[in-house]
């Protein structure tokens, strides 16, 4: 001990040289934007490679029930796709058809296939890792889905990795509508890292008639997710006597403890509305 | 040990210790409200209050220095909108100051009771001794600013503005610091 306490006493000029050099990069980090995505995109791509060699073990563990969702998946989309009135019949000028939505309302979405290599469900603020990175194209601020529902969006990106922050975080609210009524509120997860599966919706008022198992979906404000994707559906509802909003509690569509697979969404005009948005000042609807 | 100062030094050393606390305030005023805005094509910065750490006594502790480092850093920082860079630059360079002053000491050695500039040692010896810590600082602040990439265009200013800077600080000794003795 007295050994310990020589050689710390000996070098003490180098011991506070590096404790005033590790206050002042946390100051940095802290406190600059730019620095702090620079920090973020450096420690990503050393902690994904990490991650994607503990993951690739650990998914050959769950490939059998990967399968399963990827063939339902299929499934749907064929039989989407066998929906689809074909070219012929909408150029037959004597049939008569409907186009399915207002053509002015398409929003253009790419969507780009990734694999998580690393989750977190049990802290209050939940990321996940994807192995997609500035060079497939993913940018920060990008919608996160898998085949069941949303997921989250991208927070930051270096080339081969990038980190998202999940629904299942205290700092992620999304906005939501309830799909019957079609009222709009947020839902915002409470941070209670032993129930992963549920997640509240607030902003929802008392007269709203909301029934257990009504699904709530995605408005498509924020240009990051597309709308009308599915959150979820309504677990618990309770009127709050204190308040004027209902109590909703609402089971995510996504199980967030076995995510494997998503999709990241990238929006061609999010830029365009976004700067349309700020020009005249309407704050972005998160 | 350090012998404790005759009257005669201790008169001089009382004295170095005003012109060191007047260096400080008058060189942080100038760096926040002048040289703020001082920029040569874009490249060029003056970090001049870098002078006033430069000027710490030979005898000074490590510690103390380093301390003075950081908190002048985190003064200009505060201007500058950039907190942490100056600091963690200046306290990096208040770190190696001592290891480079005991490998360039003068022909004669160093006098306790003279502070590092020219009207003591000369103008090629605090040449040797500044420009080498300037270009350091200078180029710790632009790779911190920049995150570690851009290293080209660190390297330039960097060169840019340790020139700048050590110009600032040889005019301002020759015009305001007289000989000590």
């Amino acid at each position: 001990m007295g050994q310990l306490f020589a050689f710390l006493f000996k070098y003490r000029a180098f011991f506070i040289f590096l404790i005033l050099e590790l206050f002042c990069f946390w100051l940095i980090v802290g406190n600059n934007n730019y620095q702090r995505a620079a920090y973020f995109k450096a420690s990503v791509g050393v902690v994904g490679s990490v991650n994607e060699k503990s993951d690739n073990m650990s998914d050959y563990f769950g490939l059998k029930e990967v399968n399963a969702e990827l063939a339902k998946e299929n499934a749907r989309l064929r039989a989407l796709s066998f929906n689809q009135p074909t070219t012929a019949k909408v150029l037959d000028s004597l049939s008569t058809f409907r186009l399915p939505f207002d053509s002015t309302n398409t929003v253009e979405y790419v969507l780009r296939s990734a694999e998580i290599v690393d989750n977190s469900v049990r802290q209050s603020r939940n990321f996940f890792m994807i192995n997609k990175g500035s060079k497939d194209g993913i940018s920060p601020g990008m919608g996160v889905i898998n085949q069941r529902g949303v997921v989250g969006k991208i927070r930051s990106v270096s080339k081969n990795f990038s980190t998202g922050i999940s629904l299942l975080n205290v700092q992620n609210p999304i906005s939501v509508k309830h799909n019957i009524s079609g009222r709009f509120g947020s839902v915002l997860w409470n941070g209670d890292g032993r129930d992963a599966l549920h997640i509240d919706l607030l902003y929802i008022t008392r007269e709203v008639n909301v029934q257990i198992g009504d699904s709530i979906v995605t408005t498509g404000y924020s240009q990051i997710y597309p709308k009308d994707y599915l959150v979820g559906t309504v677990a618990s509802v309770a009127p709050d006597p204190d308040q004027r909003n209902l109590k909703i509690s609402v089971l995510l569509s996504v199980e967030f403890g076995k995510l494997a697979y998503v999709y990241v969404i990238e929006n061609i005009n999010r830029q365009e509305v976004d700067s349309l948005a700020l020009s005249t000042e309407l704050g972005n609807n998160e | 040990m350090i012998p404790w100062p005759s009257q005669q030094n201790w008169e001089i050393m009382s004295r170095n210790l005003l012109v060191i606390v007047a260096t400080f305030f008058i060189l942080a005023i100038i760096q926040i409200l002048l040289l703020k805005y001082f920029v040569l094509f874009g490249v060029g910065f003056c970090f001049l209050y870098l002078l006033a750490l430069l000027l710490l006594p030979i005898e000074i502790s490590f510690i103390s220095a380093m301390v003075l480092g950081l908190l002048l850093g985190l003064t200009v920082d505060l201007f500058y909108n950039t907190i942490g860079i100056h600091a963690a630059a200046s306290v990096f360079v208040m770190f190696i100051r001592p290891y480079w002053m005991s490998a360039n000491k003068p022909r004669s050695g160093y006098e306790m009771t003279d502070l590092p500039m020219i009207a003591n040692y000369g103008l090629a010896w605090f040449i040797t001794y500044s420009f080498p810590l300037i270009a350091i600082h200078a180029f710790t602040v632009f790779m911190l600013e920049s995150g570690g990439q851009l290293v080209g265009l660190s390297v330039v200013k960097m060169l840019a503005t340790s020139v700048i800077s050590l110009v600032f600080m040889l005019a301002i000794q020759y015009l305001f610091y007289s000989k000590s003795k």
